[in-house]
Formats: structure tokens, sequence, C-alpha cells
């Protein structure tokens, strides 16, 4: 072959181009976008770089440490460079250039690629190879590394006004091809409606839009869109992909992390139209600029969207390195669209950042404050609590309020005439006591908790429970470990002298735990008593009052009474337990009438004698009390006391702890834990959101060898790589900040920033960017389809103020976004990635545009925006199996009502089990940054769609509107749907096709209505009542299939 | 009639499972084999196949058609089970010599105790089959019983020593998320044979409870850059075996069929319409789910096994969501052309009570795997059914927490584990690698996961080293960017 092209190849470059050069030009038509047709002189960039960066970089690149025989082909200077007297590349000379000589050696070991590298140089790429040195073999700086420069606007006349066209039509007449005609306008509203705001029309507005003949009817049409709530959603849906956004951790336990008010923050930044460059700086640094709003602050969410772990034996100094590096990429990634992963480990190969330099952007990541360790916490720090206005006047009014009930607990303590028993002459005698701590309820003012997904679960004896005092018990059922908890006491249990802890405890017969355990808090849980399989628990120092064994397993089928002596398990009189906890491994347990009893000598009982009392507490700390009250009992009875401040602690002791006065005090304290509830509710409801900041002393960076956590080299400062403009400081200071980062992206004369966001946004609109790899610009990276367009656009987009709506609207109104999207067989031949864009999109719909559908159309949908993620409908057994025992996010509890029929995005995103409606439907799973999303077609999507209850409810509440709303005819019905789905009428054989189908199913479902009472059951939400049952059965499936229509399923 | 779009993919179907668009490491791979890779940006394919392989794939015969691959989750003791050390009694209790601890990197679950005292393991090994291979006869008496089909590796090594980046380096080839699964790089090189199941298959079987259970990731089956659809399928031991399977309550079959019959003609005017091929795809992929509707039920419905198999598999094997019961399913997967069945059973995590825990451990899997690979054998399947067995890394020799005779817990220890093949053109009854007499180093030769993942790809036939994804300006490989090895010694 070799031989053929050397006989045959200087006649073809010295006349005009003949039929092999046509033939040689169109297959490289697609594997190299922007092609050669009607380029007359080779360009480094665009025909020789990805020949030289795929088969030649590796060995004889950037790479210092892996270069071979000490060549580089990356710069003029090195190719020229001589090695034994000839040099690889000699311009204007094949003959005497060692690169064309060697990779045609016919001897393997003198052939370049080497054939261990598995790289092969293909017959085209030598001609180019060939007619590059022939022309000179000038080089260039890689394309994208060069500014952006506004070129004049093709001339293309004929009246085009959208400057996006001119560049597409000047492209498209080089090529032979012309823009095909405008979409029908039923098409066109449906493609701007899913396109703006990931929902299709609604019918009233098709049909005003069908309506309106004013030659501006589909920019006004866009312009609402653009105003639209739902603008900033679809929008945002795309960065929480590229942000890598989820719900949890996404490592190890993969709890639950709070963090979607940055999701929300995204979705208002773009209904608010933010510049770009803002919005790019306070995601980035808006910690860092002056005074920053809570808005700024909760936009720094971003850089904390990595996974995280709180893996017991994980090593911090690992993790934080594998954080900041997750941090570097994202950024570097999703501004500069360089793929900097590659030069973690070694000088990257293709592009020019080296591993010093990539390190030095890694510096600027390297002193977040977020530990190591997440704590599997739904708030791991720093986070931001984000307080309204009307919740902050409320939180005030009911401080207020709580201030004046205090006030009236001292009035009214101070009228009790209270003997203290310690004065009483003579002594008062010792009587036994029995304290209840639990009786149908936990002790009041504290916090109840329970094992994940298990709530705490009280059985009462009017649902036939056996319950051994009071009304209530105690019940609790799990495999494994799992438990009852109540702390934070504010009113602490005191055991008394002599004491002894009972509790009453119900064994199931059938379902028998191998252990169960009591626990309490002082000052840290390490009070245990455990009956039953002494190792199966993990908690406590063995055989220490940690962890005591009291026997066997107790007889179950009966109410069994157990007994603490408490210094059994390290407690003495005067004790102040504000927590305990009843634990089980496995099994079915009640418990019930949980108390202590001993002896009372009322004199030197803490709960009768104030004077005991402060005795007892001397010298520690009493949890509750007001810190200077704290410190007047810490003193002690006998340190003297001003009269007042004695006064106010008595009375905050009889209120508290004097088990005689203490009752007084019940309805005050009932009202206090009623703003309490209020006040708990209300901050419950508040959201944090993980923030990022820095450490406040710098950490120091390094080039890590080999990309190892360990392995640190040469220290760096923070810094840009060098082929980037000069970063600006913004102070005198000499270390550069996150901010100058950020500003330095969104700078001028940054090359990368608005080329890859504004070939981002143009690939959400025509399923492809300009540049098909969206994350990558680098050499590995494809050339752009529409180099100029793209340059054009970028510069538009910078100088417009980085106005993001502008830029859309010009991408949606332009032509080609309005060009039909219909292909014929010649433009599929030539071009059936549609890069040349003669026709216009045609998009599958992603995954929550779908389901959005589904919802909208049938009526379903609740369109609130915003709030915490929620759970729909998901198939049984999607997060358990992969579940860590001790995970907040091992259940799945699925939402009830309104919350069902949310957007998608809103959907709650575990990342170790995504939903599986997303991930059938090519969403990514989060764990990384993902700039562009697959569009497959499996039958796991049809079985989806047609099983899954969430459409197939979805199905019958749209028969449903059609059966009421849609007329009394079939056909009526059907022209109803069609409306309502297609946004267009059907024509006779689809509504006879549908029609046909229907007679089968009503046939069908009158004969058997009991199958058409199943069906039309589904979901949560209920038919209406006066629907004939088969008929909205067969109605159902009607819906069903026009759902599933390949035409509904895609923008079209 | 046809549309020109039918006419140009009759020729060229495109695959079932998804929209091909190769990107391009298929479109290289179908240069090297020198097929088109133009006109529709589609390389040719088998034309009859949902599954079909890339261009130039398999690169060689493979010993292997299919693979069971048995992941152990949570680091089975090697100390235990396999890597015997008779000389250890002698240690008990007594510290690792700082000489082969030699200041190697521990999680900090141990590091920081203040001793590493030495736990011989409580159990008793035996030599088994003609070849004599030592193993924990007590806990693996079914395995023992089938030494003789497999290559035990004792010197697997990793680089990670926590449970989330092990695994996920063990079946990815990286720690860090976002890489392909090896079933689904196989799903991907080779697709399938079978029409009517998905080409890779993952079972996620309940685990003793009161065993270590540690997580487990979507990742492990998931495609990372690859296109989704080379997603592993769960096949669930509860609920519906595939997602969505069954139609909804009162709809039957039929139902079914007179809906997709109206579909396809509605979606054949939309074809005449748009011209779009993906329509043509989409008509295909329900009609593919209406398969699979019966074909997986078919798949699930053991009644017909014989009693003798039921008995070898053990009573687990009748109870949906057991080990037995994936172990027999994935032989049933095999056995319709399947290429690629993971099996990951969790619960393996043994930092105290070690004995206890492994003992149940083993029970829930020990006679299923043995029976496996049995049974495998006597259908003459085994010759071309890669078996591979082993978790993410293997335990220490020093106790962490209690030591007693009897009962002892071992951290993590990624320096050398044990894992076992079979079938497949590996060799029967063969150890490869040996670890010092503390089961803390290796030795000799040095299996590294990357090494093993190079084996298993050679034995499916496929060159590792050409086997690549281009992402994120890298030619992605299951075994990294590292030289990695087959290790021929292993191959029959």
């Amino acid at each position: 072959m070799i031989f053929l092209l050397e006989r045959f190849l200087p006649a073809v470059f010295r006349g005009r181009p003949n039929l092999l050069f046509i033939l040689v030009v169109m297959s490289a038509v697609w594997t190299i976008p922007n092609g050669l047709f009607g380029q007359d002189s080779i360009q480094f960039n665009r025909d020789i770089r990805p020949i030289l960066a795929d088969k030649c970089f590796a060995c004889h690149g950037l790479d210092a440490a892996n270069r071979e025989a000490d060549l580089r082909l990356d710069t003029a200077e090195g190719s020229r460079e001589e090695h034994y007297g000839s040099a690889a590349v000699v311009p204007n000379d094949l003959e005497q250039s060692q690169l064309w000589i060697r990779i045609n050696a016919e001897d393997p070991d003198e052939r370049m690629p080497p054939a261990d590298s598995h790289k092969i140089i293909s017959e085209d790429e030598k001609l180019l190879l060939r007619r590059w040195i022939e022309e000179g073999a000038t080089y260039q700086k890689h394309w994208s590394f060069e500014p952006p420069v506004a070129v004049k606007l093709p001339d293309v006349s004929d009246g085009i006004s959208n400057p996006v066209d001119a560049f597409i039509v000047d492209r498209l007449r080089r090529e032979g091809l012309a823009m095909a005609n405008e979409a029908d306008k039923h098409i066109l509203i449906r493609r701007a409606a899913f396109a703006l705001t990931g929902l299709p029309p609604s019918p009233a507005e098709v049909h005003a839009f069908l309506l309106d003949n004013s030659p501006d009817a589909y920019e006004k049409q866009v312009d609402r869109y653009l105003e639209s709530a739902h603008f900033g959603e679809e929008m945002a849906r795309h960065w929480l992909d590229v942000a890598r956004y989820a719900d949890t951790h996404g490592l190890h336990l993969d709890n639950e992390r709070q963090m979607w008010a940055w999701r929300d923050w995204v979705v208002q930044s773009f209904n608010g139209n933010k510049r770009f460059d803002e919005f790019t700086v306070e995601q980035l640094a808006g910690d860092l600029l002056p005074e920053p709003t809570l808005d700024q602050l909760t936009a720094t969410g971003f850089n904390r969207c990595n996974v995280t772990s709180s893996e017991g034996g994980s090593i911090d100094a690992e993790l934080l390195y594998r954080y900041a590096v997750d941090r570097t990429s994202t950024m570097s990634q999703t501004w500069m669209g360089l793929t900097a992963g590659c030069a973690v480990c070694h000088d990257h190969k293709f592009d020019p950042v080296s591993q010093r330099e990539f390190y030095s952007l890694y510096a600027f990541f390297n002193s977040a404050a977020d530990p190591a360790m997440d704590g599997n916490t739904l708030l791991t720090e720093p986070s931001l609590k984000l307080v309204s206005q009307a919740d902050q006047e409320k939180l005030d009014d009911l401080a207020r309020q709580r201030t004046g009930l205090l006030e009236q607990i001292e009035i009214q303590a101070a009228q009790i005439a209270y003997v203290d028993p310690a004065g009483i002459q003579p002594r008062p005698e010792a009587v036994e006591v029995e304290t209840v701590w639990m009786d149908d309820e936990f002790p009041p003012g504290s916090q109840a908790k329970a094992s994940p997904g298990h709530p705490t679960t009280f059985v009462s004896v009017t649902d036939g429970s056996s319950v051994f005092s009071g009304e209530r018990a105690l019940k609790r059922t799990d495999a494994g470990l799992a438990q009852d908890v109540w702390e934070q006491a504010s009113t602490p249990l005191v055991v008394p002298a002599d004491a002894t802890i009972f509790a009453h405890v119900f064994l199931s017969a059938d379902s028998l735990p191998q252990t169960i355990m009591l626990q309490f808090y002082k000052n840290g849980w390490l009070h245990r008593a455990l009956w039953g399989d002494y190792g199966v628990i993990p908690w406590g120092a063995p055989n220490t009052t940690e962890k005591v064994s009291m026997g066997p397993m107790p007889e179950a089928g009966r109410w069994v009474r157990l007994e603490i002596p408490v210094g059994k398990i390290g407690l003495q009189a005067g004790d102040l337990l504000t927590g305990f906890a009843v634990t089980q491994f496995g099994g079915t347990v009640l418990w019930d009438k949980i108390g202590v009893t001993g002896t009372s000598d009322p004199a030197s009982d803490p709960q009768q004698s104030f004077q005991a009392w402060w005795k007892q507490v001397e010298g520690k700390d009493v949890p509750g009390l007001p810190g200077e009250l704290n410190a007047v009992a810490k003193a002690g009875p006998d340190s003297s006391p001003d009269e007042k401040m004695r006064d106010r602690l008595l009375a905050w002791y009889l209120h508290t702890v004097c088990s005689e006065t203490r009752p007084q005090f019940a309805e005050i304290d009932s009202q206090i834990t009623q703003l309490d509830t209020a006040r708990d509710a209300i901050n419950m409801a508040i959201p944090s959101t993980f923030i990022y900041r820095n450490v406040p002393q710098p950490r120091d960076s390094f080039v890590m060898m080999r990309g190892q956590y360990d392995k640190p080299g040469d220290k760096v400062e923070p810094g840009i790589p060098a082929i980037l403009p000069p970063l600006e400081l913004a102070s005198d200071t000499s270390r550069a900040t996150r901010l100058d980062l950020a500003r330095w992206l969104v700078s001028p004369d940054h090359p990368l920033t608005a080329r890859v966001a504004v070939n981002r946004f143009w690939q959400q609109f025509f399923g492809t960017g300009l540049v098909k790899t969206s994350g990558d610009f680098g050499t590995q990276g494809e050339l752009p389809s529409h180099p100029e367009l793209l340059d054009w656009m970028a510069v538009k987009f910078r100088d417009s103020g980085w106005d993001v709506k502008e830029l859309v609207r010009l991408i949606v109104t332009s032509g080609t976004f309005r060009q039909s999207s219909r292909m014929t067989s010649e433009t599929f031949t030539r071009d059936p990635e549609n890069r040349l864009l003669a026709r216009g999109p045609r998009l599958r719909l992603d995954a929550e545009q779908i389901r959005d559908n589904a919802l909208f159309v049938s009526g379903l949908i609740n369109l609130e925006i915003g709030g915490k993620g929620v759970n729909p409908y998901q198939p049984e057994n999607i997060w358990e199996p992969v579940g860590f025992a001790g995970s907040n996010t091992r259940f799945y509890k699925q939402d009830s009502g309104p919350a069902l029929y949310r957007r998608s995005l809103y959907t709650f995103y575990k990342r170790t089990a995504p939903p599986p409606f997303m991930m059938n439907f090519d969403a990514p799973n989060r764990e990384q940054s993902c700039t562009r999303r697959e569009r497959s077609n499996t039958p796991l999507q049809a079985l989806q769609l047609m099983n899954d209850v969430q459409h197939v409810e979805a199905a019958r509440a749209l028969a449903q509107r059609m059966l009421i709303d849609g007329g009394a005819t079939a056909d009526e019905r059907i022209a109803f749907a069609w409306r309502t789905v297609l946004s267009r009428e059907p024509d006779a054989i689809e509504t006879a096709t549908l029609k046909g189908q229907l007679e089968q199913h009503l046939d069908r479902y009158q004969k058997n209505p009991e199958d058409a009472s199943r069906l039309v059951m589904l979901g949560e939400s209920k038919p209406a009542e006066n629907l004939a049952v088969p008929e909205l059965a067969a109605w159902t499936l009607v819906a069903s299939t026009i759902l599933n229509l390949d035409e509904t399923l895609n923008r079209n | 009639m046809r549309t020109i779009q039918e006419q140009i993919l009759a020729g060229n179907r495109r695959n079932f499972f998804g929209d091909v668009g190769v990107r391009l490491g298929g479109l290289a791979l179908g240069m090297l084999a020198g097929e088109s890779v133009f006109g529709n940006g589609v390389g040719a394919r088998p034309a009859d196949r949902v599954h079909p392989p890339l261009p130039g794939l398999p690169h060689f015969s493979p010993t292997a058609k299919s693979i069971i691959y048995l992941h152990m989750n949570g680091g089975p003791s090697q100390l235990d089970t396999w890597d015997y050390k008779p000389g250890l009694q002698e240690y008990f209790d007594k510290d690792i010599p700082a000489s082969i601890q030699g200041g190697q990197r521990l999680s900090t679950m141990t590091s920081g105790q203040s001793r590493f005292p030495v736990a011989p393991s409580k159990f008793k090994f035996e030599q088994s089959g003609e070849s004599g291979i030592w193993i924990n006869k007590e806990l693996l008496p079914f395995t023992s019983e089938i030494v003789d089909e497999i290559s035990l590796i004792k010197t697997v090594h990793t680089n990670a020593i926590n449970h989330d980046p092990a695994c996920t380096f063990v079946m990815t080839g990286s720690e860090i998320p976002g890489k392909a699964s090896i079933g689904s790089w196989l799903a991907y090189g080779l697709g399938s044979e079978n029409n009517d199941l998905p080409a890779f298959v993952v079972f996620t079987p309940q685990f003793p409870s009161d065993s270590n259970g540690q997580a487990i990731y979507n990742r492990m089956w998931g495609s990372g850059f690859l296109p989704t659809r080379f997603n592993g399928v769960a096949l669930r031991g509860s609920g519906d075996p595939v997602l969505y399977l069954p139609n909804p309550d009162g709809v039957s079959r039929t139902d079914r069929r007179v809906m997709l019959d109206a579909l396809e003609q509605l979606n054949h005017r939309t074809l005449e319409n748009f011209g779009d091929p993906e329509t043509v795809t989409r008509i295909a992929q329900y009609e593919m789910a209406f398969r699979m509707q019966a074909s997986v039920p078919d798949l699930t419905d053991i009644s017909q096994e014989t009693e003798e198999t039921m008995t070898m598999y053990g009573p687990d094997a009748k109870v949906p969501g057991t080990f037995a019961h994936s172990a027999l399913l994935a032989r049933r997967l095999v056995e319709r052309g399947v290429r690629a069945v993971q099996i990951l059973h969790r619960g393996w995590d043994q930092h105290g009570s070690l004995p206890y825990q492994l003992g149940n451990q083993c029970r829930q899997t020990d006679q299923a795997s043995a029976a496996l690979v049995r049974d495998l054998k006597q259908r003459g399947m085994l010759e071309n059914t890669l078996v591979v067995w082993g978790g993410e890394f293997g335990r220490t020799v020093y106790s962490q927490g209690t030591l007693t005779k009897d009962d002892y817990g071992r951290d993590h220890h990624p320096r050398n584990y044990c894992m076992w093949m079979a079938g497949g053109g590996v060799k029967g009854g063969y150890v490869h690698g040996e670890t010092d007499e503390f089961s803390y180093n290796v030795v000799e030769n040095p299996v590294h996961v990357n090494d093993l993942n190079a084996t298993i790809l050679h034995c499916l036939g496929i060159d590792h080293e050409r086997f690549s994804f281009k992402f994120q300006g890298l030619d992605q490989r299951l075994t990294g960017v590292e030289k990695q090895k087959v290790i021929h010694e292993v191959l029959a």
C-alpha cells in the first residue's frame, strides 16, 4: 500500500483533486469533524497535532520523565533538533525528515510507532504528515490556548439575521449542503419548551402559539420560557451533572448530607440570569468575597459536592489529598475543559499541563476546612444555617415567651414556703422510694431517637398488645443491632441511695433476640447491662462497668422484671443520668416501666434537701443549669453566695430537682415544652448547607510523586499553567488565593472559560457540542466542528457581560435550532451524527424530562420549586442490597402524597444506589463530574416505561383526563391526548390504530372486570369514582401507548 | 415498505442494548481489525446479535467464553482459609517481628495498638485432592473436594487498605470511582451470545446478619465511562429479578401484545415522518423487552433442575436471594450464553469474633461455590467458563482486639491475600506464589490485582493492553496505565 501511494501520490497533489483525493478526504470528514473539504493548506492544529498527539507524544512529548531518545515532537524546536546528524523534521524536505523515514520503515525495529505501542499511523494520516512537511512543517499553539477572536461574520446574505446561522450556512454551502426548512410550529414549540423548561408545552400554549401569526411569534414564546421559573430548573439539571451534586456522601456508609440549598441556589441563579462570571466566582470563592452574603456562601457548595468518606481505618492525609485532587480536576474540567487528572501522576503526556502545574492548581484547594472524615453526619462542617427573616422572627418570639415563663417560674418558686428537711429537728426518717422514668412516654424535656430506618414505636392495649403497665409499651423488631435512645435530658434522673434500676421486658418466643441491653448516660455512654450473648454488642470495654453481663436471656413469652443494682454498672447515689437506651440484637422485644427504687433519707436526699443537693453538686457542672447559676452551684453551699443568686438557685432547685415541689410546675413546664417543640420544629425545618472555607493556616502543597498521598516531592505554591495567561493577584500578598483563581478564569483574556461554557450550552440544545468532547478541549479532544462560530459566540458571551439568557436566546432562536429534524437518506448518509447541522436536532428526552413529561401530561405533577430531596416511587430493594448496616440511607422510605409527583430534579440522589429511573436513562451516578450524558436506547427502558408504577399511574391519570375532559367520542378523546402529549392533532391512521387497540382492550376488560380494577388501582392517587372501570382500564393502556411513543420520548 | 434507514440498518444493525455511537476506543479497534468504520460511524457487526462484540474482538482464541466471579466482600482471612502457616502456633500472642512488619502502612483501626500479637489460625488445615493443596477443611469441606480443579493464587496484592477504595480497585482497576467494572468491560468488548438476557448480570445475595457486612456499591458493576448500557444488570433475589419486568397488575401478556402492536404501527409512522434510525432501534427494543418478559422467568424457574443438582448446591438453593440460589442461577445464565456473572457476597470483614463469623460466612458459600464448579464440570461447561473466587484484600496475622486461642480478630491487609480461579483455561490443582511464614509479605511470584485482571481478560481472549477506551485524555484500561502482566503460570 505504501508503495502504491509513493507512486501515485505526487500526481494527486500536484494536480487538481481527483477521485482518490476526494475519497480520502470524504472519509476524514467523519473522523475529523471539521474535515478538509475546501481547505487548501495544512493546518497544524487541525490536521497534524491530533496525529502526533495520539501516536507520538506519549514518548516524544511534554513528559520529560518518559521521553525517548531525547526527542520531543510537540514543539517546533524539538522537532528540528539534530540527533546524530539528522532531525525528525526538516521543513520542505521529506527525504531528510527522520519522522517520515521512520513511520515508513520496513524494518519493525526501525518503524515508528513501535509495535508494542499498538498505535498505527493510517495511510490517510501519512498523507497529511507528508503534506505538512512538504509545506514547511509549521507549528501552532493548540487551538484552544489561543484567545478566541471574534471573526467577521461570513457573508452569506439571503436575509440571514442570526449570526449563528451565518456560520452554519457558510459551512453547509462549502459542503454543498443547505439548511432544512423550519420545523412545523407544533414541533418547534415542543422542542423549545423541553429545551428551556424541561417540560412540554400545555395545549393552551400550543393553541395560542399556533394562532399567533406575527413574525416574532416564536421569539416571544422563547422569551416567555426564558422568564419561566422552570427555566432555572432545566438549566440547573445540566450543571448538577457537572458539579457531581447528590444527597449522600458517596463513600462507605453513604449517609445523607444536606446541601440542597446549593442546588436551589443554582436554579435561582439561572432564573435570575446571574452573570456567568459571578456564577463562577461565587461558586469557587464566594467565601473570599468581601462580606459574603448567605447566597454567596451557599454557592461555595460547588466544591463540597465531591464524594467523601468516614470509613473506619482511613488515613486522613490520603482522604484530604483525594478531595483536593477531585476539586482541582473538577474545576479544571468544568471551566477549562482540561483533563488535568492525568497530571496527578506524571507530566501530562498530551496537554501542556505539567505535573508541577497540576499541583500548583491543587494548592488552591489543598487548604479546605472540611475534615478528612465526614463523620457520616448530615452536616459535615463547615456548614451554614439558612435562617429566613420570617423564621428568625418566629424564633425570637418563642424565645421571648420562654423567657417570660422562666421568670414566672422564679416568681412562683419564690412563693413556695420550702423547708429544707436537713434543717428539721428531729431528723425525718428514711423511706423507700420508687421513681418511674418511662411508662407510656419517655421522660419529658429530652430527645428520643431510634436506629435508622426503624422509628421508635409504642404499642398500646387498644391494639391488643401486651402491655405491662399503663397504656403503652415500647416495641421493636430488628434483624440486627437496634435501639431506642432517650438523651440530652434537661431534667436529669437522680440515682437514690441503695438504688436498683428496674425495667420490664417481654421477649417474643417466636423471634428471640440474641442480646438485650440497658445503657445509661452519665457524662458518656459508659454504663451497660446486658443479658444473653455478650459478644454481639460491639460497644464498651469488655469486663468493665462499661459492659456488664447480667446473665442469660430472660424467659420469653411473659413480662419479666430485670433488676440492676447500680453499683454493678458503676453508678452511685446522687448520680445524674441524662439518657438511657434499650438495645437488642435481632428479635422482637417489648419494654415497659423503667425506673429506679432505693431509699431516701429526706435530710440527705438531694431530691428533697436543697442543702444536700447543693453539697452533692459542689465542684461539678450541673446539666441544664444556666451559666451564672451553675457557677454558684459549683462553688458549693459554703461559699456564701450573693443572697439573690442563692434564691434563684433555690428556685431552680424547687422547679427542677425537688421531688416534692416539682409537680407544682407541671403546667408551666408543659407550656415550655410546647414552646420548645415549636422552636425545634422551626429549627429542624431550617436548612443548613455545606459551604467551602479554608483552614486558617494554609497547608503546604507538594508535587505528589506518582500521585501518591504519602510521597511528597517539591513544594509548590498556588499558581496556574504557564501556557495560559498570567494570574493577577487582587492584593499584594505573595500567595495567590482561590478568589484570584476564580477571577482569572473569567478574565477577558482567558482562552478557555467562555469557549467551554458556550460549548456546553450548545451541547444542551443540540445534543452534541461544537467540540464533541465537551469535557476535553486539550489535544486529545476533538476539534470544533465550527471553530469560528465557537469563537464568535465565546467572545459575544464574554462581551455581553456573560449573559446566559442572551446566549441561550441567540442559540434557540437561530434558524439552525429551528430546522426540521427530518432525516432524508441524503442527510443521513452524509452526516449521520448531524455535526454539520443540515437538519434540526432530534434527541431522546433525558431521564428527568421523561418522567416529568409523564407527570405533566397526566396532570399529576407537583410543580413546587426547591427544598429537600424527595423519595418518589422506587422498586423495592434498590438501596437495601447495597446498604451498610449502619447507614441512614440503608432503607428506602418512599414518600407519599404530593411529594411523589415532584419534578425529578428534586429526587433524592443516593450515590451508591442512584434512582433507577435516572440510571436507566443514562444519568450519571454523580460520583465524578460528568459533562456529557450518553443517550442509550435499551429494552430496560422499554420495560420501565411500560411497567413502572409511576408511568402506569400517569397513564391512568391521562386516561381519566381523556374520559372527563377529552370529549364524548373516542376520536375526540384520542385527539385530546394527542394535543396534550404531542402538541398536535392525530391523523386518521393514528386515530384508527388506537381505536382498534381500544376495542380489543375494552372487550377484554368488560369480560374480566377484576383485572380492570387491579390495573386502575395502581399508584397512590385513585381514579375518579364515577368512571366505568373496564373503560378506564382500556383507556389506560391506550394512554400508556401514547406515553411510550417514540415521538413522545423525543424532542423532535 | 422499508425506508432507506431501515434498509441501511438491515445490513448494519445497531446494538439492541443501545445506540451504538462507538467512540474512539471502538473506532480504533475497528481500524486495527481492518474493518470499515466509516459510512454511518458504526463498524460492521454480526447482524443477528443483540449484544455484538466490538470489531476485532476477541483478539485471539479465548479459553473461556464466560466468567462467573464470586466476590467475597469484606476481605476473607487468607490465614484461616488457604494460606497455611503451621509455624505460627509457637508465636501465639507474641508480637510480630519488626523485620516482618517492616514499618508498613496500617489502617488506623490498628495503627494505634500498642502491640501486634500474632493470632495463629485456630482451624485445622489438611491437604486435599491429588494435588495436596492445604485448605481449612473445617470451614471449607466442600471446596476441599474441588481443589484439583483450581489454581490457587496466594500472592494477590492490592493498593488500597480500606473497603471502599479496595473494592472499587479490584473491580475497576482504580481506587477512584468513575472507571468501568470488569463485567462492563467484558460486555462492552465481547457482547454476549444470548439475545434475550443482559450481557452482564449481578447478584447481591443475603449474608449472615451477625457478620460484619460492609457496603457494596453499584459502581462495582457499573460501566463508569463506558456507555451505561454496559452496566451490570442486578438480578434481584426479592422483588422482580429484572427491574420493571412484569406487566402491571391486570395486564396480561396478550394485552401487552395488543398494546405493542399498536405502538409499533404508530412508531413506524414516526419513522416515516422523521427518518431517524433510533426509531427503528426503539421498535426493536420494545420487542426485546417483550421477549425478556418471557426469558427471565424461564431463567429463574428452577423447577426442572434435578434432585441431584439441587442436593449438590444444598438446601439454600431453593431459596431466592441466597448465595446458593444465585450460584445455581449463575450456571443457568452461563448456560444461556450470558458473558459475565458476578455474585457479591457480603460479611467477610472480621475485625473481631473471626472464627465464629468466618464459620457463618463459609457455611453460606462453601457448598454452593464447590457445587458450581462441579456442576459446570459435569455439564462440560467448566472448560469454557472461568470461575473466580476472592475478596478485595486479606487480613493481618496479628490480632485486632481480644486474642485467645479460639477468638481473635484481624485487620485489613492489602499486601497479600488468596484468590482462586477454575475452569476456562486455568490449571487445576496448582498453587501460585508464596508468602512469608507470617503471611505478611510476598516472597515469591507476586500477583497484583491488575495482573489478575489482565489474566482474566486473557482467558477471555483479550489482550489487556490493546483493550482501551478513550476517556479524559487517556486510553483507559481495566488494568491501568502501569505495565501489567498476564500470569501465564496459571494457564493450562
